[in-house]
């Protein structure tokens, strides 16, 4: 498969969770997405895991809302009918899988791509070289901000400002992180662009990095993954 | 070909010199390494195999290529993961790969340990051989090569002597370390069931290749990192920075801008007093701080530390552990990017601390501060340490 095929496949299976109404349509999305994921081998559990956390905490509050004070599902309540748990568990239900969906299909798609390096997968993507240039910068910001988020926290845990575990002193000084990530990035970019860069211009220099001398065409297992995704896709809406 | 060493004192302008030189020749000829990673590397990459694919010229290189350590093993670590003196080495392997016919070094082999320093300075040599420039900043000496000599300015006058003169005497604690294992995730063991003990009074030289672990172990003591395993004891009473929170070491990182905790001293100072007034600690008041960062060449407490210069706010960075506050310090390549004249002074003030009752542990790569200091070695190598 293709990074391009990938891509296009996960857009149209988090389209299909987007738009499908109820569980049924919304379960057809979710097992496509599910038998995609298994094409990534073992790390698939690792993506179930992580899917889990992200909507874990959302659905627990959905269903503390809506479920156990508001005991009704907002079409009922639009309706102006008498509400039910039930309905209201169903509506938590369908929130909470369209999320997993979104959150599973987007990890799995990078994860048929693990074996490679990110800048090997920007290279093998067809696009203009600006944008690959966008999203190696892109990837680099990212990168930069985690690395801050580690250095400040690394700053304030040592002077004891913070603690490394979760506390009530870490809620109350917890702005001070932010501060000191932000000005850690801010550091960190003038660093770079003020002396590393321009003198090696090497933003010119990955160019020829993210060149792909061979032209990536979508191939048949492409077409077919997006086949089949569009398929769900339609039935969805037309599940609607 | 040619290759020339620039040195001066500190503040005399050495940077500028060398950003100067690399910047008159054709615009993308000179590759740069400054003093921190921030400087190093490209920034670019995710992962060390991307940041040598984005420098590497072509299938074939067209020089010797400088490999000093196996970068296939670290092919997938994320480049600021690596130690300093590893992230240096990457630079210096990727330029080996380039096209670049230019390096400039701006005193980043200070971060080498003394056989990969002789091997860079080695490869270095080839200049004439090899067709390509070099433009190196360095505190140390480097013999036999062509030295352009800028004069001092007298800018960020520092006076450790002064600053270490008002210490009191006290009494620190024995730490005791058992067992102590640790390995970052996804990586090696970097310390499996290490045992130590360290005794006030005495200052303590971390040695080990690059990546050993001494700023690994350095993060442990101040409660950073949590090990794997093993037990941290004061005086024989338990102590568990990583759970409690660090009361013991004040630490100066290698790079100064890895330990602010404001965008001012002023600031820095009244966040780090409150931390420490949790554990009963009095830190010196502000006339007290700004009296030490004057010793240490800083204008004002209110001065933005980001607008002074890297080695001016390397010296703040010792502001914390020559204050007295706590009661071991730790200093974690203290003498980098420093000139001749501070450095001696340094190793009279970890005298000085050491005098005091205080304990310290350090790290350095320059042997010639090593031997000012009367010192224990703790060697760091295949996850033990041994003293």
């Amino acid at each position: 498969m293709t990074p391009n095929g990938a891509i296009v496949f996960g857009l149209l299976v988090i389209g299909g969770a987007v738009v499908a109404r109820d569980l049924p349509s919304l379960a057809i999305v979710l097992a496509l997405a599910l038998i995609f994921g298994l094409g990534s081998g073992r790390r698939i559990v690792m993506a179930l895991g992580w899917s889990i956390a992200i909507v874990a905490p959302l659905a627990g509050f959905m269903g503390l809302v809506w479920v156990g004070i508001v005991g009704g599902a907002p079409d009922e309540i639009g309706a102006g009918t008498e509400g039910s748990r039930a309905a209201a568990a169903a509506y938590v239900a369908l929130i909470s899988l369209r999320l997993f969906a979104i959150a599973f299909v987007v990890q799995a798609t990078f994860l048929r791509f693990a074996d490679m390096t990110p800048l090997q997968f920007v290279r093998r993507l067809s696009m203009p070289a600006l944008a690959k240039k966008l999203v190696v910068l892109t990837l680099s910001l990212i990168e930069t901000i985690l690395y801050a988020i580690d250095r400040a926290r690394t700053a304030l845990i040592a002077a004891g400002i913070v603690t490394r575990r979760p506390s009530p002193r870490n809620l109350r000084n917890g702005w001070l992180l932010v501060q000191t990530v932000w000005l850690t990035v801010v550091t960190i970019a003038i660093g770079r662009t003020r002396d590393k860069w321009p003198t090696e211009e090497t933003l010119a220099l990955i160019d020829g990095t993210l060149a792909d001398a061979t032209p990536r065409r979508l191939t048949a297992i492409d077409v077919a993954w997006m086949v089949v995704a569009l398929g769900s896709l339609a039935l969805a809406v037309g599940m609607r | 070909m040619a290759r020339a060493f620039v040195a001066g004192p500190n503040f005399s302008g050495r940077s500028a010199h060398l950003m100067a030189r690399l910047r008159g020749r054709a615009p993308g000829a000179a590759f740069f390494i400054g003093p921190y990673a921030e400087a190093a590397l490209s920034g670019l990459s995710s992962t060390v195999s991307d940041e040598i694919e984005i420098y590497r010229a072509g299938s074939r290189p067209t020089r010797p290529v400088f490999s000093p350590i196996d970068f296939a093993a670290y092919a997938a670590r994320k480049p600021p993961t690596l130690s300093g003196g590893e992230q240096v080495l990457l630079a210096l392997h990727c330029f080996s790969l380039s096209r670049y016919r230019t390096i400039g070094i701006d005193t980043a082999l200070e971060q080498l340990d003394p056989a990969n320093r002789a091997q860079a300075l080695a490869y270095l040599s080839q200049d004439e051989a090899q067709g390509f420039d070099v433009e190196l900043i360095d505190n140390r000496p480097v013999s036999g090569w062509p030295t352009i000599t800028l004069p001092g300015s007298g800018d960020f006058a520092c006076d450790l002597a002064a600053a270490t003169a008002t210490l009191q005497n006290r009494a620190a604690p024995t730490i005791t370390i058992e067992r102590l294992s640790f390995r970052y995730s996804k990586s090696r063991d970097i310390f499996t069931g290490a045992k130590l003990t360290l005794a006030p009074g005495c200052a303590y030289r971390l040695t080990g290749p690059n990546g050993a672990g001494k700023t690994t172990l350095f993060k442990l003591l101040a409660g950073v990192l949590a090990p794997s395993s093993g037990t941290l004891a004061l005086d024989g009473a338990p102590y568990a920075p990583w759970r409690a929170g660090n009361r013991l070491f004040a630490f100066a990182t290698q790079n100064p801008d890895h330990q602010w905790c404001g965008t001012t001293l002023g600031e820095d100072a009244t966040r780090r007093r409150k931390a420490l007034a949790r554990h009963g600690i009095v830190a010196p008041t502000d006339t007290a701080i700004a009296a030490l960062a004057a010793c240490l060449g800083a204008p004002s407490l209110d001065a933005h530390l980001y607008e002074l210069p890297l080695a001016a706010r390397k010296r703040l960075s010792w502001l914390w552990p020559l204050s007295g506050t706590l009661p071991w310090i730790m200093l974690d390549e203290p003498t980098v990017g420093q000139d001749i004249a501070i450095r001696a002074a340094m190793a009279a003030a970890i005298a000085r601390v050491c005098a005091c009752g205080h304990g310290v542990m350090f790290v350095t790569h320059d042997e010639e501060f090593a031997t000012l200091i009367e010192h224990r070695v703790l060697r760091l190598e295949n996850g033990t340490i041994t003293a």
